[in-house]
């Protein structure tokens, strides 16, 4: 049961480390907080069904439309509204307060729109019948989520180690200011991050019936919630400690309804608690940063 | 003069007394509930609203309700606020209700959380709560007389057919082995209770190898899944919400495990929210609550199931709030009310209450017997056998009642192929 329930929070976990995952790279480049990024891999969630259910498109081709579609939506919304909020005396604050009305206002249109029922999308859709792994069997679409879901972390990791743009991404996440001052675009920098940002979470989205249960508008919050606990676990600003932060959640709440179901839904705040308490900078956080 | 003066006397006081008798006559009943557009229990909560505002708009078009102590029909007014799921929000829009628009019927939210943060703050304030799906046991107390469910059972009254059923018939099929799943709420929790409490008192001739709650958030049942297939039960009873209930089953259904006998509770409740979700395959074989939703009790008021499946495909074609048992719920509400309020002697609260207790027994909608502990004002009526879902020749779901054996259209088919 514990094997089971590792390698579970593993496959659970590299999910969340997609969920997570775009957060943090807006955090870590813009300084801003996304409350609304729950919101987003809702969107991400509704389009995939209703690709599915129009048009019959496959979740995998789908992936791709939704995280371009949310690249191209992000790139005009970052110049819209990030540049303002930076310009703020305490952006992070500022960006708290002005994401969360956005978060409202995406539930209340959201659930206008689609209603406020549950849609997913059926397992089968990503395989028949459950896969062996070390001798344990998993969901398909569980395997599946998870996969994808390192993928598209390890294809971020690429654009931000081995790219030119990924490094001048990494220059503004170290310090804005002498990024600007060696000459690196820094809006155009932080436009792309933003919507590679939004598009991450688009991308969970598509993979969140599968992984969740299923959509309905008002997801968002909680998602928030868990996102928050993976990055801070991980380390705040650091896209690669968002991958462990999402292993470690994954493995902790897999062991936590193995043994003590009960008290499974306390793990996010457990987990931001010690992690603060022991390590504020978070697993792979080097040193505290100065807002 | 002595005669004419006291002529003009009762002249006046006739018509000051008139006056007085049209002041007191309202424009409208107010009645105040609350909605979930959002959160948790948005799907469901919706429904029973919207079951709720149908009878309202029905009424209103006929010109009102009757309203005894007035002899005539008075417009119906639905004052509603929306609580977003949030026991908090709802806490302040219930005071809201009362306090400040001061309504003359509060109606709860759907379910046991969000109608919890209304029962003290109705008692506080001597103000009758129509419950109309907030089933908690710990709701309905002999000293609380601030209290009536309308539309359902009270908790530990609902799993009476499912604990009789694997208590008396599951030993003669071979079931022995039970494993309790449930998400920790007053719903629920009561439930479990019911049923541990029932199995224990077979003396081991049914056991509990599995029991153990999950928080009512949880999506996600793989692990718990397969942690309770380690203990290879003979049946499996899963209880929760329907956000629970489709995790659950489609997480079964993607781990290919099978269970020899399952019972959830939403596949009867909110047939078709869980169908689509889950698919008509995945519930093949999935025991259930049989509530009017699927039963169509022949009603002696109001619309019959048919009739009012009719008025809600009118008023909801675009399909964004799914009909099911709670639509139901919310209408029979609506029943109940209009029924109290022909019968009270005053819109006092208590007097309302004694009209609604008057109903108990004699009241038979489209929801089944309405029948009240007169005590607690708990539903003890209105209960739901167990069902047993089959698909047909075309893979459409057919509900085949299995218990009690006087309602029973078939056979259990134990173990599930």
């Amino acid at each position: 049961m514990l094997a089971y329930s590792l390698l579970a929070g593993v496959i659970f976990g590299l999910y969340f480390s997609l969920v997570g995952m775009g957060l943090n790279l807006v955090f870590g480049v813009m300084r801003i907080v996304n409350l609304a990024h729950g919101d987003v891999l809702m969107l991400g969630a509704f389009a995939a069904f209703w690709l599915f259910s129009l048009l019959g498109l496959h979740p995998l081709v789908a992936a791709p439309i939704v995280f371009a579609a949310a690249v191209a939506i992000g790139w005009p919304l970052y110049f819209l509204f990030v540049p303002r909020l930076l310009r703020a005396r305490d952006p992070e604050m500022l960006s708290i307060i002005f994401f969360f009305g956005m978060a409202q206002v995406v539930v209340a249109l959201a659930t206008i729109a689609f209603g406020t029922s549950e849609r997913s999308i059926p397992g089968r859709v990503l395989g028949n019948g459950p896969m062996h792994i070390l001798g344990q069997s998993y969901p398909t679409a569980w395997v599946v989520s998870g996969a994808v879901s390192a993928v598209t972390v390890a294809l971020v990791t690429l654009y931000l180690y081995r790219t030119r743009l990924g490094t001048t991404t990494r220059a503004v996440m170290v310090h804005r200011e002498e990024a600007l001052a060696t000459g690196i675009d820094v809006h155009r920098v932080s436009a792309i991050a933003f919507g590679i940002g939004l598009g991450l979470a688009a991308v969970a989205g598509v993979f969140a019936p599968f992984m969740l249960g299923s959509v309905r508008p008002a997801m968002g919050a909680d998602i928030n919630i868990t996102s928050f606990a993976v990055i801070v676990i991980g380390s705040l600003g650091n896209p690669l400690g968002t991958v462990l932060g999402g292993i470690v959640y994954g493995i902790a709440l897999m062991v936590m309804q193995s043994y003590f179901s009960s008290w499974a839904n306390l793990l996010p705040y457990l987990l931001l608690i010690g992690i603060l308490l022991i390590r504020p900078t978070g697993l792979l956080g080097r040193t505290l940063r100065h807002a | 003069m002595l005669r004419k003066s006291l002529g003009a006397l009762c002249a006046v006081l006739m018509c000051f007394s008139g006056l007085a008798s049209a002041a007191e006559v309202p424009s409208e009943i107010k009645i105040g509930t609350l909605y979930a557009s959002s959160g948790n229990y948005a799907g469901v909560s919706m429904a029973q609203y919207s079951g709720l505002k149908i009878w309202v708009d029905q009424k209103n078009a006929e010109g009102g309700v009757f309203v005894k102590p007035f002899n005539r029909k008075i417009p119906v007014q639905l004052v509603a606020y929306d609580d977003q799921s949030n026991t908090a929000t709802a806490a302040t829009l219930y005071n809201q209700l009362i306090t400040q628009d001061k309504v003359d019927i509060l109606a709860a939210d759907f379910g046991s959380v969000l109608t919890s943060v209304a029962v003290p703050i109705a008692r506080d304030h001597h103000m009758l709560l129509i419950d109309q799906t907030g089933s908690g046991a710990t709701f309905f107390s002999k000293d609380n007389p601030y209290i009536v469910l309308t539309s359902l059972p009270m908790s530990s009254v609902w799993p009476k057919h499912v604990t009789a059923f694997l208590t008396r018939e599951g030993p003669k099929l071979g079931i022995k082995r039970v494993a309790l799943l449930y998400a920790t709420n007053d719903f629920n929790g009561t439930q479990a209770a019911a049923l541990r409490d029932a199995i224990k008192a077979t003396n081991g001739a049914v056991e509990l190898v599995y029991d153990n709650g999950v928080p009512t958030n949880t999506t996600s049942y793989t692990v718990t899944i397969n942690t309770i297939a380690a203990t290879d039960p003979d049946a499996v009873v899963a209880l929760g919400y329907v956000n629970n209930d489709i995790a659950f089953l489609r997480n079964l259904q993607d781990s290919g495990t099978r269970f020899k006998w399952l019972f959830t509770i939403y596949p009867g409740l909110e047939t078709e929210a869980v169908e689509k979700n889950v698919g008509a395959k995945g519930l093949e074989h999935v025991f259930t609550y049989l509530p009017s939703s699927v039963m169509a009790y022949k009603p002696e008021f109001g619309l019959s199931l048919s009739e009012f499946r009719a008025a809600w495909d009118a008023r909801f074609p675009d399909g964004k709030v799914e009909f099911g048992f709670n639509s139901v719920a919310g209408y029979t509400t609506g029943l109940v009310l209009e029924k109290a309020l022909a019968a009270t002697d005053s819109l006092d609260q208590l007097a309302l209450r004694k009209a609604i207790v008057g109903l108990s027994g004699k009241l038979k909608t489209i929801d089944g017997t309405f029948e009240l502990d007169e005590a607690t004002g708990a539903q003890i009526g209105e209960t739901q056998p167990l069902g047993q879902i089959e698909l047909d020749e075309h893979g459409h779901l057919r509900f085949v009642t299995v218990y009690p054996p006087e309602l029973a259209t078939g056979k259990p088919v134990y173990p599930a192929p």
